[in-house]
């Protein structure tokens, strides 16, 4: 007889059907990072699966190791399956975006367990009925944050200086923040008051979702930084994102 | 080995593009038709080919059609008030085995998928608020899937048919009919207690 089964708690990020009766199911779990894993016959066992193979559910997971890295899932318990983001298309739209951003950025078995616990509160958020837009320019600028990628803010990339004019430019390709004087009309301006709302929301727990108020401008002017920083470092556009556009 | 048998080869590998299909299986239907009678084969040949040239899509609801109507939207006692929205035509047939509905149908050919940038120009959906305009439809059903895709579809269809003054209704959905509480799995059991209504 194998050995016992081992247990991960994971959020579901993606599946695809396979054969006629399989599942191939990406996680994202709390310990070992983005995993792969095979859930065979799932499609004919909601028993065994308890609904906790629908993405953006958070599920404890049974399984053994399979063929090469893929993980071969016994069973699923049920943890929250965040059903309430399917009373909105557009919070339901911006979890699928959450969610493949998440599995863009991410190296497979690199654990990540601050990511895992943003997701968990970006997708409770969302779906109790937080606010699409904060929800988005947090998760953003966390990943590019937790990921390393975080450009410079409270001070010109080149010159190091620290802000004095309310009127700053940014170019992801030059780091960050610039000084006019640096700048020479590269990127686009954003105001201070923009790079320091993004620095301060730093400082907060990254699992805090509720209680953020972001005025237009600096959500605005962040999401249009956060799309330079993210188009540079993704491998591709995501495709949630064109869907996004369409609603 | 079956390198040198190109035509056995060749309807392996078209069989193995058959949903459902493996390597494996197409190989044992290859053999399997290799010794079958060509009656039997010629039979099964020409229906493939008869369901290529004959059958395609209803031009008013997009189920499968011999001709320019389904048999649905050609029967005059069907209720044209009531449409019914369904993901592919075996959820219209499935419904059609209930019993349940006479009214009409509409298929939309997939589901919204975000993750897979399935957007609602990739689905029958301009055609269906046609449909709701010119053929002044009272009420939309709508059974799409409970899955994320199907929710997410049901939503987008519900926004837009809401705008026209449409009455909307969505499938209800829970616990089996005859089925015992104790062995239900745990996300039916919590949609069915977040969806429980008045008695």
């Amino acid at each position: 007889m194998g050995a016992l089964p081992q247990r991960t708690e994971a959020v579901v990020l993606r599946t695809t059907n396979y054969s006629e009766a399989d599942r191939i199911v990406t996680l994202l779990t709390a310990d070992q990072g983005l995993r792969k894993g095979f859930a065979k016959a799932a499609r004919n066992s909601r028993k065994r699966f308890s609904g906790g193979l629908e993405p953006f559910t958070r599920a404890i997971f049974h399984w053994r190791e399979g063929r090469g890295t893929l993980w071969s899932l016994q069973d699923a318990e049920l943890l929250d399956g965040h059903y309430g983001l399917r009373d909105d298309i557009r919070r339901l739209a911006l979890a699928g975006y959450g969610v493949e951003l998440v599995e863009l950025l991410l190296e497979e078995g690199e654990p990540q367990p601050a990511v895992y616990s943003m997701v968990c509160a970006f997708l409770a958020y969302l779906a109790t009925g937080g606010d699409p837009a904060v929800a988005r320019l947090l998760l953003e600028l966390r990943l590019v944050n937790d990921l390393g990628y975080i450009p410079h803010l409270l001070h010109c990339s080149e010159c190091f200086r620290v802000f004095h004019q309310e009127s700053i430019r940014f170019d992801t390709a030059r780091g960050g923040c610039l000084c006019l004087a640096c700048a020479g009309g590269s990127g686009f301006e954003i105001s201070l008051g923009t790079a320091g709302s993004l620095a301060r929301t730093l400082k907060v727990e990254s699992d805090r979702f509720a209680g953020f108020q972001f005025g237009e401008l600096t959500l605005h002017e962040g999401q249009k930084i956060l799309s330079q920083v993210l188009r540079s470092i993704l491998p591709r556009e995501p495709k949630s994102l064109r869907f996004l556009a369409q609603l | 080995m079956l390198g040198s048998l190109p035509a056995f080869t060749r309807l392996e590998a078209e069989l193995s593009k058959l949903p459902g299909i493996g390597r494996k299986t197409a190989t044992r239907l290859a053999f399997h038709l290799l010794r079958t009678n060509e009656q039997d084969v010629t039979a099964l040949a020409e229906a493939l080919l008869e369901l290529r040239r004959k059958v395609g899509f209803c031009r008013s609801c997009f189920h499968i059609a011999e001709g320019e109507l389904c048999s649905i939207c050609a029967d005059p006692q069907r209720d044209r008030r009531r449409l019914c929205i369904v993901q592919e035509p075996q959820d219209l047939l499935a419904i059609e085995r209930s019993r349940a509905y006479d009214g009409s149908y509409h298929v939309l050919h997939g589901a919204l998928s975000p993750l897979d940038g399935i957007g609602p120009d990739d689905l029958k959906i301009a055609e269906l608020m046609q449909r709701i305009t010119e053929e002044s439809v009272e009420e939309i059903i709508i059974a799409t899937n409970f899955s994320v895709e199907g929710e997410a579809t049901a939503l987008y269809i519900a926004h837009l048919c809401k705008q026209n003054g449409v009455r909307v209704t969505r499938l209800a959905h829970g616990i089996p009919s005859g089925s015992d509480l104790e062995y239900i799995d745990a996300g039916t059991v919590q949609q069915a207690v977040l969806g429980r209504r008045e008695f």
